[in-house]
């Protein structure tokens, strides 16, 4: 819990927009929101153990339900990625010459990017998806979210196999900075689930949501370092690219994957900090309203 | 579904099966309880009209107004007896269960259940279509958070139950609507509540399934479960449960002997009774 408290101040000045006139009543506002969210995040935790169960069961039948009547199966999801990579190396190793392997460069971003957008849009309308079940049987409902970031990434995993027989097949050598993945996925993790946590709320509230979502998250893959790296473009761009909380979380995860470097401790200390503030912020907006969904059919 | 909605005395009192009903403090407790629903008159449905809505009147919109489906109820259902709920379509039957299950949160008052919950409202939610009934079996096992071993256990007991040991391979999208209401059926009774909420499904299945589900009510009742049941089959309720209630706009109108229930309810002048404020005052009934 103390790494959370400590970035916590950021989350509760950014949800209460109105500012006391009493430095002591503003300290113990910030106070009580750093209280709250440490509970909210117990609770969390507390619901997901307890329901561990229902979402191994859940992530297994996502897992037989989409590659069952397939006939390659799992194949398919290394396939998918396999494709996309083929084309957009085709075209941006000749517009970018100066990078080195680029279907490894750009595989190891994009399986990030594919895993953030895929599960924010899933999330989005999982809690409609399940009205049926929400309507009959009480559960914290945040577990069907939750489900989604778990399948999403059992693929994300089955997809690093690939990404690992590219850089093989390509010739690059394998690093042991791989290994590094759980660690340097934890912010992308925060971050994804906060997000979608979010949008699942507004989904229920607003319809329109999902084609809101939808236009940023395009633009949102072109800010994001996917398709170039940081490296190409002049300093002053990439100072504002760095606001992109998934500026960091890409990179490094890239770093680790092709360039076979540790990636550096600050930035990730600051995306973890970010993802546990946005995670709060989305879980507190969640219990606030969890209970009205039953009632936005 | 192990619930304590609202913290009270009742810590430490989940009810041992075979103990003496008497001895025990009633299995759900509904104090002073209304909820409030929002009726939408026009949902606000995308951010442009909504924000065209706030920078017009300068207010947030509201599109709806609040009405009460459930109005003040009161009333305990004593361990190892059953209740009836009915009343004419919205009267508040449903709205009720779903406030007994912790499904809806009331809005005033507390429900209080001491033990498991286990609701039959809408028969099959929890299960998936394209799985086959073994899997679904299991997935509705975790979704009420028993063990996977455990699960494994009374899979095949479920199915026997249920008589569908031969189409334990075939997904449940192709079962008939009788077979997958005995699947559903025979997994929330295999779940061991302590309180089983059952709306409209006693029309379950086939003559010969219907009645194997009466006795298998019946039997939790003598284990000192209870049984809390809606229902438009007046006849099949009343050889079920000790006591009826009589919901009317969300009110109690009559709560007490099954046959009386049925008799006001039929009669049809309970309505006009309701404003006459004559059978406002439920008689308090603790079952049989």
């Amino acid at each position: 819990m103390d790494n959370r408290a400590t970035v916590s101040p950021q989350s509760s000045s950014q949800s209460s927009p109105q500012p006391s006139p009493k430095s002591g009543e503003m300290i113990e506002r910030v106070w009580r929101e750093i209280h709250l969210a440490g509970e909210h995040f117990l609770t969390f935790f507390r619901d997901v153990y307890s329901y561990r169960g229902y979402i191994v069961q859940s992530v297994t039948r996502d897992l037989r339900k989409k590659y069952k009547r397939s006939s390659l199966g799992y194949l398919w999801s290394m396939l998918n990625p396999l494709l996309m990579i083929t084309v957009l190396t085709v075209i941006f190793s000749n517009l970018l010459p100066r990078v080195e392997h680029y279907a490894v460069f750009l595989f190891s971003a994009l399986i990030s990017w594919q895993y953030f957008s895929g599960t924010v849009s899933e999330c989005m309308s999982s809690i409609r998806g399940n009205m049926n079940l929400i309507q009959q049987v009480p559960m914290p409902k945040f577990i069907f979210p939750i489900t989604i970031a778990c399948s999403n990434f059992v693929n994300l995993l089955l997809t690093l196999v690939a990404l690992l027989i590219v850089t093989v097949v390509v010739g690059r050598p394998l690093h042991w900075t791989v290994l590094l993945f759980p660690i340097y996925f934890i912010p992308l993790l925060l971050i994804t689930l906060g997000l979608g946590l979010l949008l699942a709320v507004s989904e229920i509230f607003f319809e329109d949501t999902k084609h809101l979502t939808k236009l940023v998250l395009q633009a949102w893959y072109y800010l994001t370092p996917v398709l170039y790296g940081p490296a190409m473009l002049p300093e002053h761009v990439v100072r504002w690219l760095r606001l992109n909380p998934l500026f960091y979380p890409v990179t490094q995860l890239r770093e680790i994957f092709y360039d076979g470097a540790v990636p550096a401790l600050l930035p990730y200390l600051l995306s973890v900090g970010v993802g546990v503030v946005v995670l709060a912020v989305a879980l507190r907006v969640f219990y606030r309203n969890e209970d009205k969904f039953i009632y936005f059919v | 579904m192990e619930q304590e909605v609202v913290v009270g005395e009742s810590n430490g009192c989940a009810p041992h099966p075979g103990e003496q009903a008497t001895s025990r403090p009633p299995a759900l407790e509904v104090k002073n309880v209304t909820v409030q629903y929002r009726a939408y008159k026009e949902r606000p449905g995308t951010f442009k009209e909504h924000f065209l809505q706030f920078a017009r009147t300068g207010r947030w919109p509201k599109y709806y107004s609040r009405f009460e489906a459930l109005q003040n109820l009161s009333f305990t259902v004593e361990a190892g007896t059953s209740l009836g709920i009915i009343g004419s379509n919205g009267a508040g039957k449903s709205t009720l269960l779903k406030t007994l299950s912790g499904v809806i949160r009331p809005t005033k008052g507390e429900v209080l259940a001491r033990g498991k919950v286990d609701s039959l409202i809408s028969l099959g939610a929890g299960f998936d279509k394209e799985l086959n009934a073994v899997e679904n079996i299991y997935l509705y096992g975790s979704l009420h958070r028993i063990p996977k071993g455990e699960i494994e256990a009374r899979v095949p007991r479920i199915l026997e139950f249920a008589e569908l040991e031969e189409f334990q391979e075939m997904p449940v999208r192709y079962f008939s609507s009788g077979m997958f209401a005995r699947l559903g059926f025979s997994c929330a009774l295999d779940m061991d509540p302590d309180i089983l909420l059952v709306d409209e499904v006693l029309s379950v299945g086939d003559a010969r399934f219907r009645q194997k589900s009466q006795e298998a009510m019946q039997n939790l009742l003598k284990s000192g479960r209870t049984i809390v049941v809606v229902s438009h089959g007046l006849r099949a309720m009343a050889d079920l449960v000790d006591r009826i209630i009589l919901l009317s706009k969300g009110r109690i109108v009559f709560d007490g002997a099954p046959d009386e229930a049925i008799k006001i309810y039929l009669s049809e002048d309970y309505e006009v009774a309701l404003d006459g404020k004559r059978f406002v005052e439920s008689t308090p009934s603790s079952g049989a």
